[in-house]
């Protein structure tokens, strides 16, 4: 792949022409690994870390972290699965500009804090290489379009590694939509509802301290890209369909202050200080053909973690958290129907990379999920095939948070949502499930 | 029972007290009017019949058959026979003006509701409404002012409010167990495709899809988070904005079941299939409502609440409590909670004394709701259910409708209290 395609080359063939337009011959096409960089070997990072030394087609040349203990027992990790130790980069906070710029590297993953992703992101493709990053990509509008005219410009991948896109029913419903069972997808709601009170005031291991930073300044749905990566693959968004228009609303905001009261005494600088976001957060999302998204955040209540997903269409529901299911005509009653089970349909739509790769993932992080991330990006990547989750998603799925932000801040006002493929949506192909292998 | 109560001392007596309907020691039965006794008008009249203090002197249909059916079953009750009014859709006005009744219960099609009601209380009877009770903002200010102007009330039959969980989850929040409460939800998704195409039957209710847009019926849900959250009694309702997705379901079923030339198969519903609904709280409390009667789903209850020391989910039936439940981070049935903190009424209710006349079906908690309601009137007590609670949780249809038209636009709520609501004590059935 060079950078001289042109911007007009990229937005002809879309995401899905960005590699095919490569003249060169792939990875996999000369037998050669990808070369990846990671910056933040925090939590998440190690995590991915030892998703990708699962894989043989893998190298980790180099690694960044601000601090110089996590680093190295990345670097240990990457050693201890028998390859060569990566190079370490910890001057500070930017010094992944210069992992950027070195010249062995096909792809750099972000496992930053949030306020990193996008700058970590456009450093690396503006150096010509893939990027990917955690969620959220971007924290503002600006940024969102950062991303996307870079990628465009360099004709770099920028993927967001969301990984609930790969849970097993987020492509079995897949499966279910294509073969036409639930009909027209009108409806999808679903949330991060996950108290992690404790992990933003670090009162216990593997704390993320700067997570809080953002509960005291912002308030909006700061998190929403677990729900909506499954939702926008159900729904066509970016590819056929897109999100026009959001509403947002947030609770009064009181479980923070009560945490801190109650951990660290009511005297304590943290249980003085104001948080701004609201402990539960509401968000409602329109598309342009008509439907519908509903998603709740929520880390700041005292709650069990929920998998709140219900996909509505004109001929069917699934509900993931009753993991029940009700295809129109298929119960006992036109009225008043009772839930199928999930079971008279497992086998018949359970998605091939599950049933191939099942095994594999099995025992890896988040329930398989991240190893099934990490297979797809590196495969992708290595195929010179267009990435599962491509800038376009990357940048519609994290405007939410500015954009809920702005609702929020303006009485649940109507905020328009960016089309960020330029009309592109109209025309790209839905995702094929059968091109996830 | 007096029409000089002046509204000014109604006003002033707000909600803790009722109005002196009845003279100490007076044994009289209550007379009780039916407009309406088809499906469900039948059934409330059926539940009264049960009760001894009650006696039903007329009835209001525009259909004979129910009519006489409605006499019959009084008759059979061994109630003295009703006066009958059949003569056209506005002849429960001769009924209201010419009979000397308590209360007059409306069951009819929901335009006719607040017109109803309005007529019962300038004629200086109770009005007691099926949901919702008013469907323009105009009709509930009419209901408002007109209770306060005639010192009559106008309860909205919210059953759902009733509920054996419900009742306890508002326990359980009145006693501080999900501290102090952020966020609830609730649905009404009830696929009535099949009742929307059985004209027979309710012919309106298709007609309600065909023109309208919004959250056409939100009470069943709205009105227990409304005891939950203490709306109109210590918070408020201060906006909404509302979402519907476009309208296919109705055709497509439609053209599945009576034919692709059916008119239905094609004809334009303004009704999106799922509409969602946020309502937020001057206490900065948040609502979710879901409506939907159009796509296929199993019929289930989305009710959630959410506190500062726990939550409740009503698919799963189970809560979880902070420092309370056994494990962190993990449900437990509600079931759990229920020795301490079922309601006292619903604690105390024999299921015996609970039973329509003729055994209709149908549970406790509509019986229960009418034993509350012919008891507050009897004794000249406020009933339960106010004209406030009425007019502010049917009012989220008009509403929503406006929301949903202009794009979503947040839309301010009327307080109907006039402030009150910042004086009037949450609601309690000691």
């Amino acid at each position: 792949m060079t950078e001289m395609i042109n911007r007009r080359d990229v937005l002809r063939l879309g995401a899905g022409g960005l590699a095919a337009a490569a003249a060169a011959p792939t990875l996999a096409a000369k037998g050669e690994p990808l070369r990846i960089g990671v910056v933040g070997t925090g939590g998440r990072g190690t995590s991915l870390i030892r998703e990708l030394l699962k894989l043989d087609s893998v190298e980790i040349p180099a690694l960044c972290d601000i601090d110089e203990e996590r680093l190295a027992r990345a670097q240990a990790l990457v050693t201890g699965a028998g390859k060569p130790k990566p190079e370490g980069y910890s001057r500070g906070e930017t010094d992944f500009r210069r992992l950027c710029e070195r010249d062995d590297l096909d792809l750099v993953i972000t496992a930053t804090p949030w306020k990193w992703h996008t700058p970590v992101c456009v450093a690396a493709m503006k150096a010509g290489k893939h990027a990917a990053t955690e969620v959220p990509a971007a924290q503002t509008v600006e940024e969102c379009w950062e991303l996307v005219e870079t990628s465009e410009k360099t004709g770099k991948h920028c993927v967001l590694l969301e990984n609930d896109c790969y849970y097993w029913y987020t492509l079995f419903v897949l499966n279910l939509i294509r073969a036409g069972m639930l009909g027209e997808v009108l409806y999808a709601e679903g949330g991060y509802m996950h108290d992690i009170r404790a992990v933003k005031f670090n009162t216990v291991p593997n704390g993320e301290p700067w997570r809080l930073e953002p509960a005291i300044h912002r308030n909006g749905n700061l998190y929403p890209t677990h729900p909506l990566g499954p939702m926008s693959w159900w729904m066509d968004i970016n590819r056929g369909d897109r999100f026009t228009y959001l509403v947002s609303m947030s609770s009064k905001a009181r479980c923070l202050k009560e945490f801190a009261i109650r951990e660290f005494g009511p005297d304590d600088p943290r249980a003085r200080q104001d948080y701004k976001l609201g402990d539960v957060n509401t968000t409602l999302i329109g598309t342009e053909n008509g439907h519908q998204i509903l998603l709740y955040f929520d880390t700041n209540t005292p709650r069990v973690k929920e998998h709140l997903i219900r996909v509505q269409g004109s001929k069917g529901v699934y509900n993931q958290m009753l993991e029940k299911i009700y295809i129109d005509g298929h119960g006992e009653r036109r009225h008043n129907p009772d839930w199928l089970p999930l079971d008279r349909y497992r086998e018949q739509y359970e998605h091939q990379l599950w049933k191939t790769r099942g095994e594999q993932a099995r025992g890896a992080g988040h329930g398989g999920i991240d190893y099934l991330l990490m297979y797809r990006l590196v495969k992708t990547l290595r195929n010179g095939e267009p990435p599962d989750i491509d800038v376009y998603d990357a940048a519609a799925w994290s405007v939410i948070v500015p954009l809920t932000e702005a609702s929020v801040a303006g009485r649940s006002k109507p905020v328009d949502i960016p089309d960020f493929t330029r009309g592109k949506w109209k025309i790209r192909p839905p995702v094929d499930p059968d091109r996830i292998v | 029972m007096s029409k000089m109560h002046d509204r000014r001392s109604f006003l002033k007596k707000g909600f803790g007290v009722g109005f002196a309907a009845r003279a100490a020691g007076d044994v009289k039965p209550l007379r009780v009017g039916f407009v309406g006794v088809g499906d469900r008008g039948s059934y409330h009249m059926d539940v009264c019949l049960g009760m001894d203090s009650v006696e039903v002197p007329a009835l209001c249909d525009i259909n004979p058959w129910y009519l006489e059916r409605a006499k019959r079953w009084v008759e059979e009750a061994g109630k003295p026979a009703p006066k009958l009014y059949g003569r056209g859709p506005t002849d429960f006005l001769r009924m209201v003006e010419h009979e000397e009744l308590d209360l007059v219960v409306c069951a009819t099609s929901w335009r006719w509701h607040a017109p109803v009601c309005i007529a019962a209380m300038k004629n200086g009877k109770h009005a007691a409404t099926e949901v919702p009770a008013a469907l323009t903002i105009d009709e509930c200010w009419e209901m408002v002012e007109t209770s306060e102007k005639m010192a009559r009330h106008c309860v909205m039959l919210e059953q759902a409010n009733y509920s054996r969980p419900g009742m306890q989850l508002l326990n359980m929040a009145q006693k501080g167990v999900f501290g102090e409460l952020l966020h609830a939800a609730g649905g009404y998704v009830h696929d009535l495709r099949l009742v929307k195409y059985d004209p027979e039957r309710e012919p309106w209710r298709l007609q309600e899809s065909i023109d309208r847009n919004g959250c056409l019926y939100p009470t069943h849900q709205v009105g227990p988070i409304a005891w939950w959250l203490d709306i109109n009694r210590g918070d408020r309702f201060d906006y909404l904005v509302s979402m519907s997705t476009k309208a296919v379901t109705l055709n497509e079923y439609a053209a599945l079941y009576y034919g692709e030339k059916s008119p239905y198969a094609t004809m334009r519903m303004a009704q999106g299939d799922v509409n969602t609904t946020l309502l937020h709280t001057a206490g900065g409390k948040t609502v979710t409502l879901y409506f939907d009667t159009n796509t296929p789903h199993p019929h289930t209850a989305e009710m959630r609440l959410q506190g500062t020391k726990g939550h409740f989910a009503g698919e799963l039936a189970s809560v979880y409590i902070e420092g309370r439940s056994p494990k962190p981070h993990a449900w437990e049935p509600l079931e759990n909670y229920r020795e301490e903190f079922d309601h006292p009424i619903w604690r105390n209710v024999d299921p015996k004394k609970f039973r329509s006349a003729r055994g209709h079906g149908g549970g406790v908690t509509t019986p229960l709701m009418w034993q509350r309601l012919v008891d507050a009137l009897m004794k000249g007590e406020p009933p339960d259910e106010n004209v406030y609670d009425a007019v502010t949780w049917s009012a989220i249809a008009p509403l929503t409708e406006r929301s949903v038209a202009e794009k979503s636009r947040p839309i301010e709520f009327p307080d109907f209290t006039r402030g009150k609501w910042k004086t009037t004590p949450r609601i309690d059935f000691s």
